[in-house]
């Protein structure tokens, strides 16, 4: 049994240490937000949070989670109101959708780095994430969004 | 099968008219029901079999009291709720959002009060196909007259209620009122409603003037991105059947004419969870050689089958390599007897040839594409209790694979019924949904139990559909004045229509069958004289894999041909490419264009290249060295149904690296009436990136009978630091509304090379546009 | 932690026969009845818990998925394989008949209760500097606090003669210097608790100085950098690769948290020296082990950290449009940069690859360790994850992202070998977790 902790609440995870975490988060646990693109960490589409940072889960071991905390789409925020979701709304980003949990959640883990990302960051960090339909220009325009958002949100609090 | 496309065949047009119209649509669905308590299903136990992209766990929406249901196409319930059925597949087009308006708009309700539902594969909703960039185009007069219908049938019963005129009724979000009576849709459903239309009272219909739509062209909230953005979206990946056991393909060494000598799975018996390999038994031919391995999840699936091991015999064409295929359309080529010449004005080319002053010749080659959707191929299959056999997939045309897959489970087509799911990316990949036939049959060796076969992205790209490499030689022939007098294009390549469904195919004018789809595009709207185009189909690159219809098909290598050729021409005559493309875009002839769907003809096209032209500055823009701006324009997809696109690309070559560095890009669309505005905005937007991709990025070769690049270590498409600024415009027009899922892709490619020229005088003849290529260009 | 093993093969020959006979009895010590042992005091307890983890002794002496502390891990010498002994308080197949001062003999001269030589696989050269007090503190914790496990330490397997214990007396006697830790009036208070823990307790020199060919420390050469499990143990020295110098204060980040941020993380062996190892001690020691360290790795004299080395690093990692020109850029911008890519400054959790102590290196091996098998949660960063491309890409892909990092971002000269090293660490079974 593998335990870990998932959108908040403890799992225990009867699979082969070496299962990635991607099908157990999928098969296993049953969230299926966090989707299958490659199986080899080059499009994104698996990314979720684990200790809070972006991972590709299609080529990390379930065993390697041992003890962690993660978080999938379906975990981002209660109300599905992440300021990168709501972003990504606004602007219509998706397309057909497939990778979005995955941007999204790199979206998230990028602006936690870097709140006030330039294009060149956008670039750096957001290239890791292939999207077929190519929605890139809306999913930079998403991320400025929603870095001013969350930037304007933290000084109306501070 | 002939069933299926006897209707299609029935298109009236004999020059071209080759793809599904309207008459489809419009030949069956308006019996007229009253008060139809029944769901929008085919059948009985397979209520799960339609979907709602906006309902988190993917159920449609049921109606609640009585119901009044006009069409086929939707329900309005008493509580004022509209239903619209849409029978196109969501691959991120948000076609639901955009055919559901066209309906909402004329049957006058408020946006608010209507869902969706991509209903499942019953035969009543007629030929089921998503692709062609067809969708707005074909759902238009259905949808709106479907709406009209419910409009006058609710106004009329009105007025009969108040006992006053109809015509001093009308109808506005949801609501009927004379002046000093209103009445609610839902009330006046709720009171219960019966009324019925004849073909003929349905075409009489009064539809709203194009000034008086409130929702087509307006900006609305789209229906299926909010579960894109929390994970509750449903794709095939994520069907889960109880009791479903897992299957992952060991596909044989060649596409099609492998078999399976032995097979060993003895070292596999150790994997925690394997259950057993199947070699398939497939009566409809579509996977020969093929072993499924099964287990009791994905993962113990996938690591049993890393210790199957399978002895084949491979088909005949193991060794075929994409060199191979090329050299095959080189020597069909110059058979000038093969092929299928397309209809023109005047197709007699050789006169004008034989008087020539100066001939052009030039040669453009593509490389094979794969679609790399990012949801890999995927279908869960079994036999319900009924007996009725479910396939739950994401899938573009349900209408083609339902015989395929009746053949595979040698089971009557009436016994199979498909759940479309969301698709993770179409691209037409899931138009050949010969996928879920794996899973068919692994389910039938099971006697039904549920089956999830999945591919990983390696299987996925070597069982593709790719677009074929291509190879097209082009000339052209100038009088002593330096006028062009003629023109031929020979265009060799797979044909997927030919693979897939033959029935398809029109006849040219020599009465050779040929695939529109992998020709259309050379049939250009310019006046050149004598046209030939000769579509030839490679017969090995159909017999080594299956060619597909990739995100615009042949226009997407013919228009690269086509418009780099024209500026090849323009600078052999002198003349500046814009002015040379102008001058022959005369609108004269067949060129004129035709009502409803080309009206206008080559001065639509003209005027989209002029606008892109001005957005660029092309000509005036004061560029830095190794700099320029390349224009193209192109019609997608077919002349039937033609959206003009004009297309700026600037760029700066590097002439020590051979870098590309696509600086800025524009592009004007018309498309008639936009449906969907900012969904328009984003099929463009892909549309013109995927071109871009293709033009720079993407490209594989086959060896040994299969493509190389299998996962994107090797198969590179652009990202989002390759993504340039984009500049994009519709034409307002009120015309009818064409397509847009494709269009966008086929400009990039030609003015990124017709821009390399401008910039360093090098000429790219071959797709991708590698560095390597561009450095070697600059060296001749 | 000690997991490679050195073997004195010749020096039987080095000694006389007969003296050596004398010099390498040692008489058996009673064994005390474990019952008869009186209740310890709980501080000492505690404080030979704190020990036990900061010599992390369960690391080497637990088996993988066995009890604590009951021994059985095995050592692959590359002479043979030997087996970790049981250290729980089990009577019969433990040392609960040990008395305070059997522990302590075993514990400072490698000789065990019976009289029998330990091999030097365990570090007894080290723990001999260790002060009385704290070895009593250990045998403390463990008569105390470790459940007894009876469970019969497999038989080692090793070829003759290496399999003669009494020949491990020569070894002693040539390289072995048995005095206790001695002050060093040069230095501070707090530096000299920093160098008894580092040169006892933690035995830090065990993997990070480089051995003879006899397999014994080069005291010349302390903390000189060495290979141990295929991994490389950096230099703790002024010859230290690091593009940016270790402090004190790196130090201290890196053994409390398992990071720092100018040179990486603890992963491989290093992974549980922190985590279940040196970040028990109180807060002082620490200290006062970074303090010696930074001072050994001769930079921790104050000075504000360079960071033009930083500024370059990051400079050089800006996002490139012509990324596609090489493999291993291209594959880096793809898989490598969403978390590695860093803009102003080096993020917490970013770990930028420029500067990092894998790719700065003499040897390619533990950046293509990193690359092959990732970090798990609890190495590195705790609770942070670096997902493992072993099944991903191929030799050839890692090998052109290694290339890269060293050429275009550490600006270093190629590593000779790094092919062939991909490729060897490739078909070397990944680690169980």
């Amino acid at each position: 049994m593998i335990e870990f902790e998932i959108n908040g609440k403890p799992v225990s995870v009867d699979a082969d240490p070496d299962t990635p975490l991607l099908w157990a988060i999928r098969d296993e646990i049953g969230l299926t937000g966090t989707k299958f693109g490659c199986g080899i960490g080059m499009c994104g589409a698996c990314t979720v949070h684990v200790g809070g940072r972006a991972t590709r889960s299609c080529i990390t071991p379930v065993s390697a989670v041992e003890g962690t905390s993660i978080t999938t789409i379906e975990g981002l925020s209660a109300q599905d109101n992440h300021p990168v979701q709501e972003a990504w709304r606004n602007l219509r980003v998706p397309q057909c959708g497939y990778c979005q949990s995955g941007q999204i959640m790199q979206a998230a883990a990028l602006l936690q780095d870097i709140p006030a990302p330039t294009d060149e960051d956008i670039d750096a960090v957001m290239t890791g994430n292939l999207c077929r339909c190519m929605t890139y220009p809306r999913i930079r325009n998403a991320v400025r969004q929603a870095a001013a958002a969350m930037t304007q949100g933290n000084s109306d609090n501070g | 099968m002939a069933n299926l496309f006897s209707r299609l065949r029935q298109s009236p047009d004999a020059a071209g008219e080759n793809i599904p119209s309207e008459l489809d649509l419009t030949r069956r669905g308006f019996l007229i029901s009253a008060s139809a308590a029944g769901a929008a299903f085919g059948f009985p136990l397979a209520g799960n079999a339609a979907m709602d992209p906006e309902a988190a766990d993917g159920v449609p929406a049921t109606s609640d009291g009585a119901t009044f249901e006009p069409t086929i196409w939707y329900w309005i319930d008493s509580e004022g709720l509209v239903n619209v059925n849409i029978i196109r597949a969501e691959m991120g087009q948000h076609v639901g959002t955009a055919i559901a308006r066209i309906l909402a708009d004329e049957l006058e309700v408020a946006w608010d009060n209507v869902r969706i539902t991509h209903v499942d594969s019953a035969e009543k909703w007629g030929t089921m196909v998503t692709g062609g960039s067809w969708s707005v185009w074909q759902s238009w007069p259905v949808y709106r007259k479907a709406g009209a219908a419910g409009r006058v049938a609710l106004i009329e019963a009105a007025a009969e209620k108040w006992g006053v005129d109809p015509a001093t009724c009308q109808a506005r979000d949801g609501t009927v009122s004379d002046g000093s009576n209103t009445a609610t849709y839902a009330s006046l459903v709720a009171e219960g409603l019966q009324r019925s239309f004849t073909e003929d009272e349905l075409n009489a219909l009064p539809l709203k003037p194009h000034a008086e739509l409130r929702l087509v062209g307006k900006d609305v909230k789209a229906l299926d991105i909010d579960t894109k953005t929390n994970g509750q979206a449903i794709y095939g990946l994520d069907a889960s059947v109880d009791g479903m056991v897992y299957g992952v393909p060991l596909i044989p060494p060649t596409r099609l004419g492998s078999s399976v000598n032995s097979v060993d799975d003895s070292a596999a018996k150790d994997v925690k969870g394997y259950l057993q390999t199947l070699t398939l038994n497939d009566p409809s031919g579509t996977v020969p050689g093929w072993v499924v391995v099964l287990g009791d999840t994905l993962m113990a699936a996938k690591r049993a089958s890393e210790h199957v091991s399978v002895d084949w015999q491979a088909g005949e064409h193991a060794g075929v390599s994409e060199e191979d295929i090329n050299a095959r359309s080189r020597e069909l080529i110059a058979d000038k007897n093969y092929g299928a010449i397309l209809p023109s004005d005047n197709p007699d080319s050789a006169p004008a040839f034989e008087a020539a002053a100066d001939v052009l010749e030039a040669e453009y080659v593509t490389q094979t594409v794969l679609h790399m959707q990012l949801e890999p191929a995927n279908a869960t299959v079994f036999q319900n209790e009924d007996g009725i056999w479910e396939i739950h997939t994401g899938n573009q045309w349900q209408s083609l694979i339902l015989p395929t897959l009746s053949a595979a489970l040698e089971a009557p087509a009436d016994q199979i019924v498909m759940r479309t799911y969301m698709l993770g990316g179409g691209f037409g990949r899931r138009l050949n949904g010969d996928y879920a036939v794996p899973a068919a049959l692994a389910s039938k060796a099971l006697g039904g139990k549920p089956v999830k076969l999945v591919f990983m992205r390696e299987d996925d790209a070597k069982f593709d559909s790719p677009r074929s490499p291509s190879v097209q030689q082009l000339r052209m022939a100038f009088d002593d004045a330096k006028a062009v007098t003629g023109m031929d294009h020979n265009a060799a390549a797979g044909w997927p229509t030919q693979v897939m469904v033959p029935s398809f195919m029109p006849k040219g004018v020599n009465d050779e069958p040929y695939d529109p789809f992998a020709i259309d595009g050379a049939d250009h709207w310019y006046d050149v004289g004598a046209l030939r185009v000769r579509a030839i189909s490679n017969d090995l690159a159909n017999a080594t894999f299956r060619p597909g219809w990739l995100r615009s098909v042949g226009p997407g290598w013919t228009n690269f041909a086509v418009e780099s050729f024209m500026d090849e021409a323009a600078h052999r005559v002198g003349e500046d490419p814009l002015t040379f493309r102008l001058n022959h875009l005369t609108a004269k002839g067949q060129n004129a264009g035709s009502a409803p769907n080309a009206v206008g003809g080559a001065k639509r096209q003209a005027n989209v290249l002029r606008r892109v032209a001005e957005m660029s500055n092309y000509g005036s823009a004061d560029l830095p060295a190794d700099t320029a701006i390349g224009l193209a324009t192109t019609f997608g997809q077919s002349r039937t149904m033609p959206t003009w696109v004009g297309g700026a690309v600037q760029l700066h070559v590097n002439r020590e690296t051979g870098y590309i560095d696509v600086q800025k890009m524009w592009l004007s669309f018309d498309c008639g009436t936009v449906v969907d505005p900012d969904s328009a905005l984003a099929q463009c937007e892909g549309a013109a990136l995927w071109g871009l991709s293709m033009a720079l990025y993407e490209g594989t070769r086959f060896e040994d009978g299969n493509v190389v690049d299998r996962n994107l270590g090797t198969y590179t498409p652009l990202r989002m630091i390759d993504t340039p600024d984009m500049e994009i415009e519709f034409v307002d027009s009120s015309e009818v509304p064409v397509g847009l899922g494709e269009p966008g892709t086929t400009v990039i490619a030609p003015a990124i090379a017709n821009a390399i020229y401008n910039a360093v005088g090098a000429r790219l003849r071959s797709l991708p546009i590698t560095p390597d290529a561009v450095v070697a260009a600059l060296k001749d | 932690m000690l997991k490679r093993v050195f073997w004195a093969t010749s020096a039987v020959i080095l000694i006389g026969a007969a003296g050596f006979g004398i010099y390498a009895y040692k008489p058996a010590i009673e064994p005390v009845d474990a019952n008869s042992r009186t209740a310890f005091d709980p501080e000492i307890v505690e404080k030979g818990r704190v020990l036990a983890a900061a010599g992390y002794c369960s690391e080497c002496h637990t088996a993988e998925g066995g009890p604590p502390f009951a021994g059985n891990y095995p050592m692959d010498t590359g002479f043979g394989t030997i087996y970790a002994t049981n250290l729980t308080p089990a009577k019969e197949t433990g040392i609960g008949s040990y008395s305070p001062e059997a522990f302590r003999r075993a514990m400072k001269e490698g000789v065990r209760r019976d009289g029998r030589h330990l091999f030097p696989a365990f570090p007894y050269n080290h723990f001999t500097k260790m002060s009385d007090e704290d070895v009593d503190a250990i045998y403390a914790y463990i008569m105390t606090e470790v459940p007894p496990v009876e469970l019969e330490t497999k038989e080692n397997e090793l070829p003759f003669p290496l399999d003669l214990r009494f020949l491990q007396a020569g070894w002693k006697l040539l390289f072995v210097d048995f005095d206790d830790y001695e002050v060093d009036q040069a230095h501070s208070e707090e530096w000299n608790r920093g160098a008894y823990l580092a040169e006892g307790l933690a035995h830090c020199g065990a993997c990070h100085t480089p051995r003879n060919p006899l397999g014994a420390e080069i005291e010349s050469d302390q903390y000189g950098g060495a290979q141990i499990n295929g991994w490389t143990a950096p230099a703790l020295t002024p010859r230290n690769a690091s593009a940016v110098p270790w402090t004190a204060a790196d130090f201290k980040s890196y053994l409390t948290e398992g990071v720092s941020a100018n040179h990486g993380i603890s992963a491989g062996p290093m992974g549980p020296v922190v985590h279940i190892g040196i970040r028990e001690l109180p807060e002082s020691d620490i200290d006062a082990l970074s303090l010696y360290l930074g001072e050994k790795s001769g930079t921790n004299n104050g000075d504000p950290v360079d960071t033009s080395a930083v500024v370059r690093s990051l400079e050089r990692g800006r996002p490139d449009p012509q990324y596609r020109k090489d493999q291993g850029e291209r594959l880096y911008a793809t898989a490598c940069a969403s978390c590695h890519y860093n803009t102003e400054q080096i993020a917490a959790g970013r770990p930028d690859l420029g500067i990092n102590s894998a790719t700065n290196l003499e040897t390619p091996d533990n950046l293509i360790h990193v690359i092959l098998d990732g970090v798990s949660g609890p190495e590195g960063i705790e609770g942070v994850v670096m997902p493992g491309f072993r099944d991903a890409l191929s030799p050839t892909e890692i090998t052109a992202i290694a290339a890269y990092l060293r050429d275009a971002r550490a600006n270093r000269p190629a590593w000779p070998d790094l092919a062939e090293t991909v490729t060897r660490l490739s078909n070397t079974a990944a680690p169980a977790e």
